[in-house]
């Protein structure tokens, strides 16, 4: 092995918004101050998190990623928190949570914005106090971790929508960092094409390495990537197994060319059923229009809206409906009414 | 920390010649009410540096030889939050005193508080309370 490096992924780019990124890391490595970083998916957060990691007198110290949203609610506190031997069935020895294993390193919260509010509180508890209980313990564990979040999610507009804590929110938003689109930066496409060949090269032990000509460049800046970073290397890698650029772009064109049909199409279809779910009409158009009335395909229209916005938030909560009416702003009383009224079903799967 | 001392020291002089003005940094991402303030302050013959963002206003205390006698800073920011600037302010030049501006609808008024921000405003307010304020922490008893 010739390279003897740490791999820090480096974040690539010539662009503003990229210059601005690699500046504010510099400034606030050493802050300790809760970071939140936001963009699409296939941007780069997590990259971004290893600089500023890597960046900071933390390096040496564990960074400890964690997906919210990879795991139930359940499973993901006692991933967070650990537990105690003999916590719950099933614990048959102690766990430790991430929060200790990334004392005084630095925790990557992946996917903020699917955290439940029941785990929300329990993290602003921790944020707020350095300290954390583990399940079945009566100790309060201290922990100096770094708490560095991401999402792709508009935060601001769940927190609105009383699905992200307004407490928490403002919490995590000390540092922020947005990471643009791609197409928002077109200039970084070549320095970041240059790069991951270089890469792939060595990773595959390609002699030979396959550089876009001026045609298929100026069609690979034009695209409109809206798989952003992760898609480029996916496509860069299958470059790599087509063996030229010319086939290469013309599947990636075909292929958005496709998706973006697709989408309209069903756009259509959800928008033509909207009126016929409210109006009845089932393409059966009747002579008779006694039975319409502007009034009952509202009251329609809202009972609709009511049931889906009522099942999401229940879902969210778990179907805690003491929680889930506080955040409807309705009495538990009219919420168990909406729910049998608008006959709003639990999920099976779940024991109560 | 050298540069704190430094500071201090600095202060007491300024309080003693009064022909040496006051220098104020204003942060604020709202570029109407940074000019406003900016121009109101320099009227009442302060030395007034701005920044539009928490980024812009880090950079100037880092790199302004002499420090701030003041700091002014919106909470809500893009990048570095007024919160984040605070913390870092209160650790690394802790005889600045800081006033920290709120906006309407905006609720991190417990964490100014918690950065130790000196002074919390919350907007809509008259110039001339912010201008109490500033004479206040700046001519301590």
């Amino acid at each position: 092995m010739t390279n003897q490096k740490i791999m820090v992924p480096q974040l690539i780019g010539i662009s503003e918004s990229i210059e601005r990124i690699r500046e504010l890391i510099e400034h606030v490595a050493d802050t300790g101050l809760n970071v939140i970083i936001t963009g699409e998916s296939g941007v780069g957060k997590e990259v971004v998190a290893q600089n500023l990691y890597h960046t900071s007198v933390r390096k040496n110290k564990p960074f400890i990623k964690v997906n919210c949203a990879a795991l139930p609610d359940g499973l993901l506190e006692s991933e967070l928190f650990g537990f105690e031997r003999g916590a719950f069935t099933g614990a048959e020895r102690k766990k430790r949570g991430k929060f200790e294993l990334a004392h005084q390193g630095v925790l990557f919260l992946d996917e903020i914005g699917d955290m439940s509010i029941n785990l929300q509180s329990k993290l602003l508890h921790v944020l707020q106090s350095g300290e954390f209980a583990p399940l079945g313990s009566e100790k309060d564990v201290r922990t100096d971790a770094w708490v560095i979040a991401a999402t792709n999610q508009e935060l601001e507009k769940k927190v609105k929508k009383g699905l992200f804590r307004e407490d928490l929110y403002y919490r995590l938003n000390i540092i922020k960092i947005y990471i643009p689109p791609l197409r928002a930066r077109p200039e970084d496409i070549p320095p970041l094409i240059d790069h991951y060949i270089k890469k792939y090269a060595s990773q595959f032990n390609r002699k030979q390495i396959l550089k876009p000509g001026p045609d298929a460049m100026e069609k690979l800046i034009a695209y409109g990537w809206p798989g952003n970073v992760r898609e480029l290397q996916n496509i860069l890698k299958s470059s790599f197994v087509i063996g030229n650029w010319e086939e290469t772009i013309d599947d990636l064109y075909l292929k958005s060319r496709s998706a973006a049909v697709s989408m309209s199409e069903e756009l259509a279809i959800e928008g033509a059923s909207i009126v016929d779910v409210l109006l009845d009409f089932k393409g059966e158009y009747s002579s008779d229009f006694d039975s319409f009335s502007l009034k009952k395909i509202k009251k329609k229209a809202l009972d609709r809206i009511e049931r889906e916005v009522i099942s999401f938030v229940l879902e969210k909560t778990g179907w805690n409906r003491t929680k889930a009416s506080s955040i409807l702003k309705i009495s538990y009383k009219t919420l168990l009414y909406k729910i049998s009224d608008l006959n709003i079903k639990p999920p099976h799967s779940k024991p109560y | 920390m050298g540069q704190a001392i430094h500071k201090l020291t600095n202060n007491v002089n300024k309080s003693d010649k009064m022909n040496t003005p006051h220098k104020l940094l204003i942060i604020d991402d709202n570029k109407d009410i940074l000019s406003a303030l900016k121009e109101f302050f320099t009227r009442k013959s302060y030395e007034v540096f701005s920044a539009t963002d928490g980024l812009e206003g880090l950079k100037l205390l880092e790199t302004e030889q002499h420090g701030f006698d003041l700091v002014i800073t919106d909470l809500v920011m893009p990048n570095i939050s007024g919160v984040a600037l605070i913390s870092i302010i209160k650790k690394r030049f802790p005889d600045t005193p800081v006033i920290a501006i709120t906006g309407w609808g905006e609720h991190p008024e417990a964490l100014a508080t918690e950065a130790q921000a000196d002074k919390v405003l919350e907007k809509p307010f008259e110039l001339s309370e912010l201008d109490k304020l500033i004479k206040d922490l700046l001519s301590p008893v």
